[in-house]
């Protein structure tokens, strides 16, 4: 990893936490206002030493030696941080979602410092709200990749389809009227369908799930995530309840199984059960995952007809929405990633609430603490857990 | 003492004896004189599945049999089985204890585990040499039950997606579908706009079998489980798949897709009356002789992704048997184990179709992918560099095993979505008879 000098905090803000003096200090040093943005240096916990750098966009010339098309990035549909989005959602009106900052160091990067840092679940079969990715820009089509293979030989494209982000989608409009199926090509041409042009947080039933796990050397996938899909990129699988799993012909064997799950994992905004592991969704799917990955339900083959679908939008841009995104993920995002002006974007109810706290108390600990909620003493969780209660 | 009367032999014993050594033929051996040294050299006959490109073939049996029969002074006899014949040739000879020596096949030939030696010892000779053997040749010849390897494998082809590089720019996909949804959605388009059709194998075939087999991994579903168990229609994946081949045929396809034989879609990728299929590269190497033009249009790319991931089943996996009947059954293990050696030959004689199941033997595969002499651009089939790890073996997840090979040489998955493509079943139909007649073929071999 490399060291990132960086200057005292910026002032100013909103104390999060009541946790002495020295927390205080610590929590003096929110995301940047809007009135104050010009160039913002990465503040800096004294709580913890800092090894781990923060997220920086890209430079140009890495995106190129990548195959990644730059004209198309910086066009507003790319939504391209460090030139769209600096304002609007994930921010809280009068923040910022990214800061210029000329303190990084590594040479493939530039100087855009991103503060909304996205939360999501691990997909490596416990469903942990420990991935932490920063949402740099979408890929509407093919034309965002130059065909020019990367320095080993290989096509972005072909790297990046071995990696899943998985987005789930509202299903159930403002009017509470459900939708079975997605518009546009994932969909089965049926009305209603739910819209899939945007993944923005305020779109999304429940919180992401990051294939950031797949590796070659547990023949996961060919590539390794942290090791060659060095841009951090992602394809896009959306999953949704199909009418035979939430629907108005909801199953009985799918109406067992989403109460047993939802009963595990909590539900989304829809009311549908949160899904946190692939053998969930894949079992959920119809597929055969070994052993039934949702206690209390009696039987181990799974539903048919299925509960749930998946799918990725047509690759030619014909549903108009994100195929793919470039939002890496923090490889550690303990020590120093997780900077005292970030803020996390997540999934909220109605209330403002956060839909899984667990988000909110991880993102706390490692921006305060700078570890894990599990990987501190009693004390500091009694605090994070005093200040996760407040936002309850 | 005999008499010379009784040493006579009648016309009709004359005529009968004559017409027995003709029979017999070859077979004679003759003492003494000018055929002494032709009695002492063997013979070593060898089936052998006919390589899709026949220059292969030619080279097989007048370069690299022949020299090694000069080695071990013996005539090899190479007869080369047309694919879609190889099954019923081998069951003939597994049938009637009597046939060749050395029976090369295109699968892993589990169903005749009884019939053939235990290669293990051929392994063991090919480790002192080359390493142990890949998780691809393990799981495609090895028994776990009896702890045998059935048979002997010494290269396999992957299985990408051809597809034109032109038209699927046309309508956005210069890289290709690279996943099955844009494959439909972008298919779909293709033929609204351009009237070509997307030709992915679907009459029953070799390029069917490791297309559907392909799918249906993609999909998330299978004929068995790891432990044997069928599972071709528990859960829902398999009828989903079955729904969107359906789909796809009905919204990208052609008539035409449901009547090819052997070989068909490759006929309609050089013929540019299809814009995509899955097959092995020597669609490719074909067009590259055939049609230069046309081949530098066919880009190749990974498998495409489905729920499961990206993954396939080999093209072919080419694995050996040396029968319990054989005759010359040391020659054959003989040459299996010299075979190995010959794998960077057989790589560059099959024109890159034939990866080594023993990597060390051709150390230089990527390079020579990213550098291919006859590829336009050079750098084409370094699409391939990962093959092997998005490659899993027939009978995935489990081993090859009778039943898995059983139901893949009987064409249980083609003759599937066939029905449903044709409306003749629906798909909740037809994968319950898929699993009907699966489970029929476990039951035999339960009993066997």
């Amino acid at each position: 990893m490399k060291s990132i000098s960086r200057h005292a905090p910026a002032a100013g803000g909103v104390a999060w936490l009541t946790w002495g003096a020295l927390l205080l200090l610590v929590l003096a040093a929110p995301a940047p206002r809007l009135s104050a943005q010009t160039t913002v240096d990465a503040p800096e916990s004294p709580l913890f030493t800092t090894f781990n750098p923060p997220a920086f966009d890209f430079n140009d010339a890495f995106y190129t030696a990548n195959g990644i098309n730059v004209t198309q990035l910086d066009t507003p549909g790319a939504a391209r941080f460090g030139f769209f989005r600096q304002t609007g959602p994930p921010a809280p009106p009068g923040f910022v979602n990214w800061v210029v900052d000329n303190t990084g160091t590594d040479p493939d990067r530039k100087n855009v410092r991103i503060l909304a840092t996205t939360g999501g679940y691990i997909d490596d079969g416990t469903g942990a709200p420990t991935q932490f990715i920063s949402i740099l820009a979408f890929l509407l089509d093919q034309t965002f990749f130059t065909g020019v293979a990367n320095a080993r030989g290989v096509q972005m494209a072909d790297i990046v389809n071995n990696f899943e982000a998985y987005a789930a989608l509202r299903q159930v409009d403002s009017h509470g009227v459900f939708a079975p199926t997605p518009c546009g090509t994932m969909g089965d041409g049926t009305t209603p369908c739910f819209p899939v042009t945007s993944v923005a947080t305020p779109a999304l039933r429940q919180d992401w799930r990051f294939a950031t796990n797949r590796n070659a050397i547990d023949g996961s996938a060919p590539f390794g995530y942290f090791c060659d899909d060095i841009l951090g990129m992602w394809i896009i699988t959306y999953f949704w309840y199909v009418d035979t799993g939430f629907g108005p012909h909801q199953t009985a064997q799918c109406h067992q199984m989403l109460a047993a799950l939802g009963g595990k994992n909590g539900l989304t905004l829809d009311g549908s059960p949160i899904i946190k592991t692939a053998d969930e969704l894949n079992f959920l799917e119809g597929s055969v995952v070994g052993s039934n990955p949702i206690p209390g339900f009696l039987g181990t083959n799974p539903p048919s007809p299925p509960c749930t679908a998946e799918g990725k939008e047509d690759m030619g841009g014909a549903d108009h929405g994100a195929v793919w995104l470039i939002c890496p993920a923090l490889p550690d995002p303990r020590n120093g990633a997780i900077t005292l002006d970030a803020f996390l974007d997540q999934v909220h109810r109605p209330n403002g609430l956060p839909l899984d706290p667990a988000f909110t108390a991880n993102f706390l600990c490692l921006q305060i603490f700078g570890a894990f909620c599990s990987e501190l003493t009693p004390a500091q969780r009694q605090s994070i857990s005093q200040q996760v209660a407040v936002t309850r | 003492m005999p008499s010379s009367r009784e040493e006579r032999v009648s016309r009709r014993k004359f005529v009968k004896l004559a017409a027995a050594a003709a029979a017999a033929g070859p077979l004679l051996r003759f003492p003494g004189g000018a055929f002494a040294e032709q009695s002492r050299r063997k013979t070593l006959r060898i089936a052998k599945w006919a390589h899709f490109l026949p220059e292969y073939d030619r080279w097989f049996a007048g370069v690299l049999a022949k020299q090694w029969g000069e080695r071990h002074d013996t005539e090899v006899i190479v007869d080369h089985i047309p694919v879609e014949e190889v099954g019923a040739r081998a069951a003939a000879e597994a049938a009637a204890h009597h046939g060749h020596d050395l029976f090369m096949f295109p699968w892993p030939p589990a169903e005749y585990r009884q019939h053939v030696i235990d290669h293990t010892e051929i392994y063991q000779a090919v480790s002192f040499g080359h390493g142990n053997v890949d998780r691809l040749g393990h799981k495609s010849t090895f028994d776990p039950g009896t702890k045998r390897y059935f048979a002997f494998a010494d290269s396999w082809m992957p299985a990408p997606l051809c597809y034109f590089e032109d038209w699927w720019a046309e309508v956005g996909m210069p890289l290709g579908p690279l996943h099955y949804g844009s494959l439909r959605s972008g298919g779909q388009r293709l033929r609204a706009k351009l009237g070509i059709p997307c030709g992915l194998a679907l009459a029953p075939s070799l390029e069917s079998n490791v297309t559907l087999h392909t799918l249906l991994m993609a999909f998330h579903a299978g004929v068995l489980d790891e432990q044997g168990n069928v599972v071709i229609n528990t859960g829902a994946r398999t009828v989903a798949a079955l729904k969107y081949v359906k789909a796809l045929y009905e919204d990208a396809g052609s008539p035409e897709q449901l009547g090819w034989g052997p070989g068909g879609n490759v006929q309609a990728m050089l013929a540019r009356k299809s814009s995509c299929t899955i097959n092995a590269i020597s669609l490719l190497r074909a067009a590259e002789a055939a049609d230069p033009a046309v081949a530098k249009k066919i880009r190749i790319c990974p498998p495409l992704a489905g729920s499961a991931g990206v993954m396939a089943v080999p093209h072919v996996t080419s694995c050996s048997v040396v029968w319990k009947f054989a005759e010359n059954p040391a020659g054959a293990k003989q040459f299996l184990t010299e075979l190995i050696d010959s794998s960077k030959a057989i790589y560059e004689q099959s024109q890159g179709c034939n990866f080594p199941i023993y990597q060390k033997t051709v150390p230089d595969l990527i390079v020579r992918l990213e550098n291919d002499p006859h590829g336009d651009p050079p750098y084409k089939y370094k699409e391939l560099k990962d093959a092997l790890h998005w490659t899993a073996n027939l009978g995935f997840p489990g081993f090859a095993n009778p039943v898995a090979m059983e139901a893949f040489n009987t064409f249980v998955v083609p003759r599937m979505f066939l029905r449903v493509v044709k409306g003749e079943a629906s798909p909740e139909d037809a994968a319950r008879a898929a699993a009907a007649e699966v489970t029929r073929i476990a039951e035999k071999w339960k009993q066997a």
